[in-house]
């Protein structure tokens, strides 16, 4: 065999992934060790051997099409978000007034209510998307710090509002960082927290009035979402946490919130 | 109008080695993809694809996490993936492969973390520092993956020459 740390250099040099000078060096080296040079000459024919035997394959013309009706379908849900009224319950006006009262008003709560959920919808969408996105490499934290006087006042003058930070290392979620993000045609102030391997991303913005109040739980693409409001923020809370152990992250933050009130 | 499709379809085959969930997870993936567009900040055509992709293999190891996957997909495993797994021939049956077929069962058999660092490279030409970024792996990682994965192929292509 080869010697040990040299194979992964030598397929770096034959993909053009070292330094200039690493290169040299390794090349000079192969010249003089039959053992890198075999290990390099296997490796051009096992190139050769995928090139000429490991497919890329064409996207069928049947699934392209499928895509471009599914996004088309997409699109146009979200250029529209609004379910419209129905229109059999406004026809009814024309019956007797009471009647058409009753039906109007339902008509109405439920179209508010269809509006809301919506609204929801795309709110956990989006946060969602956002966790999602943090999870790539380099986009977790704007602000890398275990230090809630460190993230605290890194968002003045970054958002509209100096939201609540919180440190939960005691109790076992240490901070790992603040960020902005864009969510809800707002920026927001996202903080991140860490369980073991797991991510806890915590959205925060200034509460609306009258506008989610309801606590919100859902589980989608293997992703827990929590969702509650203080009389002055909005929580979303998104992680791949198990739900329990994320229950009792939650609970400890709104403790840690309630105890700063 | 969808750029980019068959790399992501080539790359979902791969990871699924099935053509029908292939398709379902570059369908989801495009969907995806729509939504997280705002916080697509790449400029270059390559790092559009590189984001594409990171979707698309974000997709199918979701996909294969909540298991309707799970049956296709076998671990990493020393053992089970020993040279003597790779040829399941019943002793005594001529069999000739030709290094193509060969190749492509090695290929099936490398657990997908293994399967995709040789897509991205070898098909899709990616820099070690893409691959990592589709895989989300530092780049020590996705040498290391690549190395094993390549040695692995390389005793299969060897195994065949030798019977």
């Amino acid at each position: 065999m080869t010697h040990p740390g040299f194979e992964s250099q030598v397929d770096a040099l034959l993909d053009g992934e070292l330094t200039a000078d690493d290169a040299r060096e390794l090349e000079a080296h192969i010249t003089r060790c039959p053992e890198c040079a075999r290990l390099r000459d296997d490796r051009l024919a096992l190139r050769a051997a995928i090139t000429a035997g490991v497919p890329s394959y064409r996207a069928p013309d049947a699934l392209r099409e499928r895509v471009r009706t599914a996004l088309a379908v997409a699109t146009s849900a979200e250029m529209r978000p609004m379910p419209r009224p129905q229109r059999g319950p406004l026809g009814a006006l024309w019956r007797p007034m009471a009647l058409a009262a009753s039906l109007v008003i339902v008509a109405v709560g439920s179209w508010n209510l269809a509006l809301r959920q919506a609204q929801s919808d795309r709110l956990a969408d989006a946060v969602l998307a956002s966790h999602i996105r943090s999870l790539m490499p380099g986009h977790l934290t704007d602000v890398p710090s275990s230090d809630q006087h460190t993230v605290k006042p890194w968002f003045n003058g970054k958002l509209d509002f100096s939201p609540p930070v919180h440190d939960l290392a005691a109790r076992g979620y240490p901070l790992l960082g603040g960020r902005l993000d864009y969510v809800n045609g707002r920026s927001v102030a996202v903080l991140a927290y860490g369980r073991r391997q797991h991510l806890i991303n915590v959205f925060v913005w200034p509460a609306m009035p009258g506008q989610g109040n309801v606590p919100d739980m859902r589980d989608r693409q293997g992703y827990h979402l929590r969702h509650w409001s203080t009389p002055e923020y909005t929580y979303w809370v998104a992680s791949d946490l198990n739900a329990t152990e994320l229950q009792d992250f939650v609970r400890q933050l709104q403790q840690a919130i309630r105890s700063d009130a | 109008m969808l750029p980019h499709m068959d790399a992501a379809y080539t790359l979902a085959r791969y990871w699924t080695r099935n053509e029908q969930d292939a398709e379902d997870i570059v369908q989801d993936a495009y969907l995806r993809a729509l939504r997280y567009f705002d916080g697509y900040r790449g400029e270059s055509p390559a790092s559009a694809r590189a984001w594409l992709l990171t979707i698309v293999r974000n997709t199918a190891y979701t996909t294969r996490k909540r298991g309707r996957v799970d049956a296709l997909t076998t671990e990493f495993d020393d053992t089970e993936h020993s040279l003597a797994a790779i040829d399941d021939q019943p002793a005594g049956v001529e069999v000739r492969h030709d290094a193509k077929e060969t190749l492509g069962r090695a290929l099936d058999r490398l657990a997908p973390e293994f399967r995709e660092v040789i897509v991205l490279r070898e098909l899709q030409g990616l820099s070690y520092k893409e691959i990592g970024e589709v895989t989300g792996v530092p780049v020590g990682t996705v040498m290391s993956r690549l190395s094993r994965a390549r040695a692995r192929l390389q005793e299969a292509l060897r195994e065949k020459g030798e019977r």
